[in-house]
């Protein structure tokens, strides 16, 4: 321990900076380091040498710390630079096969290199260092290196977020094992403890058998804020399936009912028995499904059930899509309102609009011919007759019929919007930091529910209702339900703002997209977080499953769409093609289609039946890894829209495809 | 990365600082204070936009405005800044001197009286939805509300780099229909790239309306007439069809030239005109067909059964702009349409022989190509043609003595604004006749009068010199009747108006223009 430290601070003490102010507390410093470990005869030779008093060194403890955390990598401004250009010549002259492993240890020595600069007071130096060598590093981390470049004072430092989730984990450096013995060797050699200190402290090397990867197998999952996630955070195992639908033949004959007393009678029987097969049908258990009572799931009531029949007779009206059958497009365009229109959503059975605005309000229009209605008074509602059929009817007063509906409440500006899936209710979160359910049957608030004093920046409802997910600018996203004030779960992990979450089909997961460039999946049940994926190169704007589970994408202000396995957590597909961020992606019903809509005003669609052809999913396992980036062989076309940037992006139950936009004038200037 | 500039350390400049400091009272701030306070205000200025830039993102703009930053000081506690909104993109000037350079808000001074009188801003309006298909079957079909299928920079590029349609295999970015099975099969199994030849197959959708648009154009409804060329002026699918309808024009041209109807040109004139407005089209590849027939109707020895009568002059005028307006749009270095349609006009102006209405159509030509054309084309031929007006053979025949009196009215309108520039005040009457000829005496009258006007008009008020400004502007604008004129005037409707139809885009304007004519028209069906 003695021989460690004293020979790391006495040739700094022999370099001593300029300032008399300095000098002497460095000495005194060293000093009392002597002393502590009785080295009393150097104490006595060095306190005659630079004439100092015993008073003099009597500083405080904590001045020693202070000084000694100054010490602990090296003091001379000019060995940062050093080291760093050798270790970036290193990585320059290695051998083909390792060199872009090697490099990707370049951009955490870098971003610790110059924090370290700026810790130690080297204002200028740091400066010099950032021109120097930010230019050099990868596009996809110049953000970040811009964010920190901000950072040039020592006081500075304390209340930064980004220099803490920088100081305080370790970036993460996948690497093979050959790269990494290769690199301990260089580090062994040129013995630059600057570079020692770095590397050991504050990075996390993920070994691997085999062989070294290449550039591009090293840029599709770069681009995190901390590094790629480890193996080690994507083994626990995620139940990806669907569970068994509830039977609905007893509902199905409610409705079957109803339909035929309608149509009075027209063929009753052929109806009949053709429901009863598609309702039958998913009867097989999948076996990557949660066991059913994992997650305790809302009773179906009547009406749910009902609701269910309908989405299942709608989709025996789907329209087959395939590369030669495109979708038909309805769009919604949006009009004065440009710079206005923060999100859009579509209720499930594309029957109302709601769009959140900047000026705080919900704005709710019918897209039906069946207007807005809202429920009677509480007189009126007395005489109604609870047993009867249509009771649902009953109690909504014609009267108050509109084909548009504006929702009060929210003093910020609403950043999404979510509807139930009976659509009675609907859900917003709003830069006043509030998260508030409305309900659809009286057109008010009826809760406000409050996480933090952060802005909320997304809100999904789970597709079996009565759960919630939430995304927030205080770094952490939670778990609701609707009939409790706090939340059941608080998952935190990303190191920046959580942009967007979403919920797995079979409500056991939410995935959420942040700032810091990972995707995250947490278990609803335990908390955990189950799988971090890399490889985005900016914001992470929208999330969306596959309707069989599996198969997760993800765009963002990067214009790439990544595809996921979430079994295994590998990225899959990547997807380019767009010019400006992404902010809606969906799968069309029969899983054939994927949709992107940009705010370069383009929709695209893309071959996703191909993809999972070419992917085979169930071969793939933890070491065998593919990913598609052949963009011209599954971009089926592209849609321009007028001006307007896409903001929702939905297909029906019957696969017709809707699109809500915004029209903002071109600028004359 | 090396080419690309990344700015890491911009601060606020110590000067600026100062100049605040002194604003505030503090009169000789110490260097070092300055620098101090320039870093940490940079630091937390970086930090504030860093926050507004999430705002900016979560609201769905690529652009940041006030309420973000208003966002961003709020999440870090701080009292947002409140009545912060500027019209202007940056509202900041630039000013420099005495050692200085400065940035500043301009602060101008608002009369209250003014501002209190003035009328109430306009609401905005209510947000609406507008609902339309976008893609039928994977099919964009060409509506208003969808963009047109070959946007007009393409069309742009097809007509500069006519291969480059050949390099890209299948261009999956145009919206139209799907490109047909066999062309794609037959480039993967050709090695050699051969042009394929484009059929231009109108749906009958399309031949429909190309039947229906050229029937009503042409025909002898006005009401008709009007909507067909409103469509034209701002249908945004009608790229497919544009060779048709220039063909169309061109043989139209020909035809009624030769059988002199004058009806029939100005409604095939009104046809570019509408096209030519068409912000979904970019005419450049159709030039050829299009500027030899409207150069027909400028200089066209005759274009009327009875020129004594007739007003063709109308239709000179109006084709005229039309030339004009084709040279303002597509003249490039390459193609010099400006200076060939110079030369065009100028050697009818210079030749005895030409016919007195061709030079009248040649000289309005040149005057609508601006002030230096006029300067430099025009008025040293102004006394070769005078003289030539004088001669006996001109003034002993009817016809060319209308045609001549017209020149001079013309000559007189166009050269009045600039002569009104180019010569001093003390107006020389003798001096205009021996530059100008006989012309020179209507001239110096008109030079004389504007320059009354122009006078009186300043001492009133500082409204602009209307007659000037008017007659300089593009073409298509609203022309005021020529107080010179003589006869009774007849109004007659060249472009007539149309209501403005809700989804245009606001910068198209409808243009109306009336001239004077002195006989009725005739009727294409006598």
């Amino acid at each position: 321990m003695e021989e460690d430290i004293k020979p790391d601070i006495k040739p700094v003490i022999d370099e001593t900076p300029k300032e008399p102010d300095d000098k002497k507390t460095n000495l005194c410093v060293a000093l009392k380091i002597l002393k502590k470990y009785n080295l009393n005869t150097t104490v006595e030779t060095l306190k005659k040498e630079a004439n100092l008093t015993d008073s003099a060194y009597n500083t405080s403890e904590l001045d020693v710390n202070n000084a000694l955390n100054v010490y602990k990598s090296q003091g001379d401004p000019s060995v940062y630079e050093n080291a760093y250009i050798t270790l970036s010549k290193f990585v320059e002259t290695s051998l083909d096969i390792y060199k872009h492993e090697l490099g990707c240890v370049l951009y955490p020595v870098f971003i610790h290199m110059y924090l370290d600069l700026v810790c130690n007071g080297y204002e200028a130096e740091a400066i010099q260092f950032m021109k120097k060598f930010a230019p050099g590093q990868e596009s996809y981390y110049q953000n970040d290196i811009r964010n920190l470049a901000i950072i040039t004072k020592k006081e500075e430092l304390n209340d930064n977020v980004i220099v803490s989730s920088y100081k305080s984990n370790e970036f993460v450096v996948r690497m093979s094992r050959d790269t990494l013995s290769l690199l301990k060797r260089h580090l062994k050699e040129k013995k630059q403890t600057v570079l020692l200190d770095i590397v050991q402290e504050n990075l996390f090397f993920d070994v691997y058998e085999g062989l070294a990867r290449n550039k591009q197998q090293i840029d599709a999952v770069a681009g995190g804020m901390i590094g790629e996630g480890t193996r080690q955070d994507n083994k626990l195992r995620v139940y990806y399936g669907l569970m068994k639908e509830p039977d609905l033949q007893t509902a199905a004959a409610a409705v079957n009912l109803e339909e035929d007393e309608e149509e009075e009678g027209e063929k009753p029987k052929k109806k009949k028995s053709k429901t009863n097969p598609l309702l039958s049908k998913k009867t097989k258990i999948d076996p990557n499904a949660p066991p059913i009572d994992r997650m305790t799931l809302p009773q179906l009531r009547e009406i749910d059930k009902k609701i269910k029949v309908q989405a299942v007779l709608d989709s025996a009206k789907r329209v087959a899509l395939s590369p030669e059958t495109l979708p038909s497009v309805c769009c919604y365009t949006l009009l004065n309102c440009s710079h206005a229109v923060n999100c859009a959503t579509i209720s499930d059975d594309a029957t109302m609009l709601a769009v959140g605005l900047a000026n705080s309000r919900i704005r709710v229009w019918s897209l039906v011919p069946q207007k807005l209605r809202a429920m009677k008074t509480a007189d009126q509602l007395l005489d109604i007759d609870l047993e009867a059929d249509d009771v649902m009817h009953r109690i909504l007063d014609d009267r108050s019929a509109e084909t548009t509906r504006t929702l009060l409440g929210h003093f910020g500006a609403v950043y999404q919007v979510s509807f139930s899936p009976d659509k009675t209710l609907l859900l917003s979160c709003s830069e006043d930091c509030t998260i508030r359910l409305w309900s659809l049957l009286l057109w008010s608030c009826v809760v406000a529910y409050k996480g933090s004093y952060h802005p909320v920046w997304d809100v999904k409802f789970s597709l079996h209702g009565y759960y919630f997910a939430t995304a927030s600018r205080d770094r952490t996203a939670r778990l609701w339900s609707t009939d409790n004030y706090q939340s059941l779960r608080l998952f935190s992990g990303h190191f920046s703002d959580v942009d967007c979450c979403q919920f797995h089909p079979n409500s056991n997961y939410i995935a959420t997209g942040s700032s810091d460039r990972t995707i995250r999946l947490w278990d609803c049940v335990t908390g955990e977080q189950v799988r971090l994926m890399t490889g985005h190169k900016g914001e992470i704007l929208t999330l969306c499953f596959s309707n069989e589970g599996r198969v997760l994408a993800s765009a963002g202000n990067d214009c790439n769409i990544l595809l996921w396995d979430i079994a295994h957590g590998h990225l899959v597909a990547m997807l380019t093609g767009h010019k400006e961020p992404i902010r809606t992606l969906t799968f069309s019903r029969d899983s054939t289609i994927l949709a992107s809509g940009s705010h370069d005003c383009k929709i695209m669609l893309w071959d996703y039946s191909k993809m999972l052809e070419d992917l085979s999913l169930d071969d793939m396992n933890v070491h065998n890894q593919i990913i598609i980036n052949d963009n011209d062989k599954y971009l089926l076309r592209a849609f321009g829209t007028k001006n307007s940037p896409v903001i929702h992006l939905f297909f029906s139950r019957r696969n017709i495809m809707f699109c809500v936009c915004s029209f903002s004038p071109p600028q004359s200037n | 990365m090396g080419e690309i500039e990344i700015n890491y350390g911009s601060t606020i400049p110590t000067e600026s600082l100062k100049v605040i400091a002194e604003s505030v009272g503090i009169g000789n701030l110490s260097d070092d204070a300055a620098k101090e306070i320039s870093d940490s205000a940079t630091y937390r200025l970086k930090l504030v936009l860093q926050e507004s830039k999430k705002f900016m993102v979560h609201s769905n703009r690529c652009k940041l405005l006030p309420s973000d930053i208003d966002n961003a000081l709020k999440v870090f506690g701080i009292e947002p800044i409140y009545g912060f909104h500027s019209k202007d993109h940056i509202p900041f000037r630039y000013a420099s001197g005495g050692g200085r350079e400065l940035h500043f808000i301009d602060d101008k001074d608002i009369d209250l009286i003014e501002f209190v009188n003035a009328p109430l801003a306009k609401l905005p309006l209510e947000i609406s939805i507008r609902c339309h298909w976008l893609a039928i079957d994977g099919v964009q079909p060409t509506v208003p509300e969808n963009p047109p299928s070959v946007s007009k920079d393409m069309q742009k590029l097809e007509c500069v780099d006519p291969l480059g349609k050949l390099k890209k295999p299948i261009d999956k970015e145009v919206s139209g229909r799907p490109s047909t099975g066999k062309a794609q099969k037959l480039r993967n199994v050709e090695t050699v790239h051969v042009k394929q030849l484009a059929t231009h197959e109108l749906s009958v959708e399309q031949q429909l309306y190309y039947k229906e648009i050229t029937e009503a154009c042409v025909g002898s409804d006005e009401a008709r007439r009007a909507e067909a060329l409103q469509s034209l002026a701002s249908d945004p699918g009608l790229h497919e069809m544009l060779p048709r309808m220039c063909t169309f024009i061109a043989e139209g041209v020909k035809v009624n030239v030769v059988q002199n109807n004058l009806a029939l040109l100005i409604y095939l004139m009104r046809m570019v005109k509408a096209l030519l407005d068409n912000p979904a089209l970019y005419l450049e590849k159709y030039l050829h067909e299009i500027i030899p027939s409207v150069v027909t109707c400028v200089v066209s020895k005759q274009l009327c059964m009875r020129p004594e009568i007739d007003n063709h002059w109308a239709l000179r005028d109006f084709a005229s702009r039309l030339m004009a307006q084709i040279c303002k749009m597509f003249n490039t270095p390459t193609n010099n349409v400006q200076t060939r349609i110079t030369r065009v006009f100028t050697n009818a102006t210079n030749s005895d022989k030409t016919a007195l209405p061709s030079v009248y159509g040649a000289l309005e030509g040149l005057a609508e190509l601006g002030t230096e054309t006029i300067k430099v084309f025009v008025i040293p031929r102004v006394r070769m043609i005078s003289d030539r007006l004088d001669s006996p053979e001109v003034t002993q025949n009817n016809v060319d003595r209308i045609s001549g009196n017209q020149i001079k009215h013309l000559l007189c309108k166009i050269l009045t604004p600039v002569l009104k520039i180019t010569h001093q005040p003390p107006d020389n009457i003798e001096e205009y006749k021996k530059e100008f000829g006989s012309v020179g005496v209507q001239l110096h009258a008109a030079v004389c009068k504007a320059r009354v006007i122009v006078t009186s008009q300043n001492s009133n008020n500082q409204t602009t010199t209307q007659t000037s400004t008017q007659s300089r502007t593009a073409v298509g604008r609203p022309i005021s009747a020529t107080p010179g004129n003589s006869g009774a005037p007849q109004k007659y409707v060249l472009m007539s108006q149309r209501p403005i139809v809700s989804q245009t885009p606001p910068n198209k304007t409808v243009y109306i223009s009336q001239q004077n004519i002195k006989t009725e028209f005739q009727d294409p069906s006598n």
